[in-house]
């Protein structure tokens, strides 16, 4: 590699071709349980059987859909059947008025409910828990009401039926089990694009933002972009499964394509079998509808009401028995069961040699703030604060608790927005102020938090992968250079620890990986060495200086003196918002106004200063 | 000019309906933080109650308002403490679809009992229509009004003199804090669940000689006491009384002017708009200010 390059580290990875994931016995042991969906009914020759069969699949795939807006970005949607609904009806009015096959008027119904997607998330995603959900159900009620409304153009509360043209190029057939190949076809694209989704960027992105958004947007990572992403997948795939069931029921009311019912079943299987999994939506299905499908073929009528009392009473217990559900509950065990199959043992997993080496003229200015105001309410955290950062430097913040040193940096990484003055991140001649906390840490500002911000349930190396993303789109080089950073900051043997079972003093260290490998030309770092043993206190020195040394920019608030005095080749006091000191370690111990700050005029005057 | 006086009328007669329900939402939500999805499922629990103490024990809808308020007081009290009090601590998803799959279940098992008919009390004497001024109203409306100002005058009492009611005030603001102050905070959370229901369950008898039970009836009552709790800014029982005016209004005159079967269309708009762009709701009364 090229040492004085400023891209990113080129990571040499053998990449594994997609097929041999096959060879994975997790992927041909699912792959084989799969199947089973369609050579049992296959074998039954009984038309109920494929219909329960074909019922499995458009739930399972509408249930597999939801979880990657549900699970993986954790937006509990109770209006999904929005999607569902607009796919169906977009779908038979093509065909109605422009005799258009559905094979492409499912298409169109997918974009159309992508569009509707992001109108809606854009939004909404600012809301949180509940609301998100009240939302959803209120952008459902409205859609379904508009549908009952304008009954010139959907048959109102009538309903509307599909035309009857049998055959393939219509997906109207009377062996039923022509429909069962294509809803399995289609399970089977869910299954694949949100498998794809949670082996990829996208889905660690997506579960960082789920866990904590602001540590999400310090790795670089835009909460409202990826959430958009999988609300884009997830509806349109859900609206293509309408499309087909629409075709399988020939039927189309209001009432059952925009049903609050149907919406809460299909989020109900995803919980059962584990949210945020990819086989959970699957599993629940499986094990839920055919109890209700029976139960509804089996006692007819007379069994009005009991399926969704079944559904009701399932949901409740499986929250205060099995909140994982069963994949989150079992899913590890099993799993490693499954790997003791052959072609089950872990793959080698290299580790990238270097991080990237920043290079650029010592003593230029990287950053620089000119008079920065931060008001709350009628305090004011930072008044008037102007200072430049020098290429190559360790610059110390230091002052008394309450001093405005946090909101300083939180001004400075983007997450808040000064009252007034400016903040610009120079970079050659040019001078830019990113728009958001993630563009900041894209444009090379990489900050620690002091209250520490993990992604608990995520292991120590994936938390490192979530800054190592940024500049490493591929997973295997992100781990890569996730592993690499876990022996720089000392980390490696609790790689695979979940981030939330660590002690403080490992999470400090975390925050700093996680940080240090998004690769930052300015490190921020906010009291990392609080918590800290005195050994260890002593690493964290050393680290920071090796960082250094490899090019970066370092800005510390510390409240260890020793530490910070003998780290910091300048100093900056801040004490009640304002700077009243600034210069190299020594001047400013002796500042009479450092000393007042810290001990009182007393003291000082005591000191005969 | 006759019209809108009289639609106004209907709007705060129905906009005190909803203002029982949206109180009793928002003592929930606001103290134990928690939204309770199943609330309409109360609701409805409450006017099968009332229908079957007046057509087996021929008891009048507002004699059973006593029985049946202390009734839902114990159901709200019960879920408290068996389901949601377990999930306090749990995340948020989970605290939602426990509420969402009781309201499932519940709404399941009376189709199963009644089954999809509509039952409705005869009840003449709720129904008897009131000259004022030259408008009309029902005198079953004008009880519901009273009850709500009633309502809220009792609980404002409650909470600002009492003892419990101070504990239940300290609770909202700061669990911790509370619970530092020696406030069993677990019983208090089970009392504020069993009011909020309570409040339902006066909200039932009195709304079941207006209207007929069906299974659903409490989801058509409860989307909309949501809408109210987020216009009054979600902890404040005077913003759900003054957001449930709103409402009522709001119902009463698109119901009119712009389609009746788009009215719900309207204040589910107004409902997303303020959700998305005044998320402290319309009066800023802003968090623990009830």
């Amino acid at each position: 590699m090229t040492a004085h390059s400023t891209t990113a580290a080129p990571v040499a990875l053998a990449k594994p071709s997609r097929l041999t994931a096959l060879t994975h016995p997790r992927v041909y042991v699912a792959l084989a349980l799969l199947s089973l969906l369609l050579i049992i009914p296959a074998l039954s020759h009984s038309p109920f059987v494929v219909h329960v069969f074909v019922t499995i699949c458009v739930f399972a795939g509408l249930s597999t859909a939801w979880n990657i807006v549900g699970g993986y970005a954790g937006q509990l949607s109770l209006g999904h059947m929005m999607f569902y609904g607009i796919g169906a009806y977009t779908t038979a009015l093509l065909i109605q008025h422009f005799g258009l096959t559905p094979w492409i008027g499912m298409w169109a119904g997918a974009a159309l409910s992508a569009v509707v997607a992001v109108c809606i998330g854009y939004p909404c995603f600012r809301l949180r828990g509940p609301f998100f959900s009240l939302a959803t159900i209120a952008f459902l009620e409205v859609v379904r009401l508009l549908a009952i409304h304008f009954h010139g153009v959907t048959g109102g509360s009538a309903g509307l039926i599909v035309p009857l043209k049998p055959g393939w190029a219509w997906m109207i057939f009377t062996e039923k089990f022509n429909y069962l190949i294509i809803a399995f076809g289609l399970l089977l694209l869910t299954l694949v694009v949100s498998w794809a989704i949670r082996n990829a960027r996208l889905g660690y992105y997506l579960t960082a933002v789920r866990e904590r958004e602001d540590a999400a947007s310090a790795a670089g990572i835009s909460p409202t972009e990826v959430k958009l992403k999988a609300v884009i997948v997830s509806a349109a795939l859900t609206s293509l499964i309408g499309s087909f069931h629409a075709m399988y029921t020939t039927f189309l009311e209001p009432a059952t394509m925009f049903s609050l019912a149907t919406s809460i079943e299909v989020a109900m299987f995803a919980l059962i079998g584990g949210l945020g999994t990819v086989v959970g939506p699957l599993l629940g299905t499986v094990l839920v509808v055919p109890i209700a499908e029976l139960a509804r073929g089996w006692l007819g009528s007379s069994a009005n009401g009991l399926h969704g009392f079944v559904y009701g009473t399932v949901l409740v217990l499986i929250t205060l028995t099995l909140p994982g559900g069963l994949v989150g509950t079992f899913g590890a065990t099993v799993g490693r069961w499954i790997d003791r199959l052959p072609g089950g043992k872990p793959r080698p997993e290299p580790e990238a040699p270097a991080l990237r080496q920043i290079t650029g003229l010592a003593g230029e200015t990287m950053l620089e703030t000119k008079n920065l105001v931060m008001r709350f309410g009628g305090l004011v955290a930072t008044d008037n604060v102007s200072m430049v950062l020098k290429r190559g430097e360790i610059l110390g913040i230091i002052g008394p608790n309450g001093a405005g040193k946090t909101t300083l940096f939180n001004q400075i990484s983007g997450f808040l927005k000064p009252s007034s003055g400016s903040v610009a991140v120079v970079s050659g001649a040019k001078e830019t102020t990113p728009a958001s906390a993630d563009a900041f840490a894209r444009a090379g500002v990489g900050r620690t938090f002091q209250i520490v911000q993990p992604f608990g349930k995520l292991t120590v190396i994936e938390n490192i992968m979530i800054g190592a993303f940024m500049r490493h789109p591929d997973v295997a080089s992100a781990r890569a250079v996730a592993l690499r950073v876990s022996s720089l900051v000392g980390l490696h043997h609790v790689r695979e620890v979940e981030a939330r079972n660590l002690p403080i003093g490992d999470l400090k260290r975390l925050e700093v990986a996680r940080t240090l490998a998004t690769e930052p030309e300015i490190l921020l770092l906010d009291e990392v060495m609080a918590g800290q043993s005195q050994a260890d206190t002593q690493k964290m020195v050393e680290l920071i200086r090796a960082v250094r040394d490899s090019g970066v920019t370092v800005i510390a608030i510390e409240h260890n003196m020793q530490a910070i005095m003998s780290l910091s080749d300048r100093i900056i006091v801040i004490d009640s918002g304002k700077v009243i000191a600034e210069g190299d370690p020594q001047a400013v111990v002796r500042d009479r106004r450092v000393i007042e700050a810290y001990l009182g005029e007393d003291f000082a005057n005591a000191q005969g200063l | 000019m006759d019209v809108l006086v009289q639609l106004l009328l209907n709007g705060i007669m129905l906009g005190s309906m909803y203002a029982i329900i949206a109180v009793g939402l928002t003592l929930i939500f606001g103290i134990v933080r928690v939204v309770n999805f199943a609330h309409g499922e109360f609701l409805m629990i409450g006017m099968y109650a009332t229908y079957l103490l007046a057509t087996k024990l021929g008891w009048h809808p507002y004699v059973s308002a006593v029985p049946i308020t202390l009734l839902l007081f114990c159901v709200g009290a019960l879920v408290q403490r068996f389901i949601i009090q377990k999930l306090l601590g749990a995340d948020e998803h989970i605290q939602i679809f426990a509420t969402v799959g009781l309201s499932t279940a519940l709404v399941n098992l009376a189709l199963m009992i009644f089954g999809a008919d509509l039952y409705s009390v005869a009840a003449p004497s709720a129904r008897q229509s009131v000259s004022l001024g030259g408008y009309t109203v029902l005198s079953g409306q004008l009880v519901i009004l009273a009850c709500a100002f009633a309502l809220v005058a009792g609980l404002h009492l409650f909470m600002q003199k009492t003892p419990l009611g101070r504990a239940i005030r300290a609770t909202a603001q700061n669990r911790n804090a509370a619970l530092l102050m020696g406030v069993r905070v677990d019983r208090i959370y089970i009392i504020s669940f069993g009011l909020g229901a309570a409040c339902v369950g006066l909200a039932s008898a009195l709304v079941t000689p207006l209207f007929p039970v069906t299974p659903t009836i409490g989801s058509y009552f409860v989307l909309t006491a949501f809408v109210v709790v987020v216009l009054g800014g979600m902890r404040s029982m005077y913003g759900a009384f003054m957001g449930a005016m709103i409402i009522g209004i709001v119902d009463s005159l698109s119901g009119y002017y712009i389609a009746p079967d788009l009215k719900e269309v309207v204040y589910f708009a107004i409902f997303i708009l303020i959700l998305i762009f005044k998320p402290t709701g319309l009066f800023g009364f802003g968090r623990g200010t009830e």
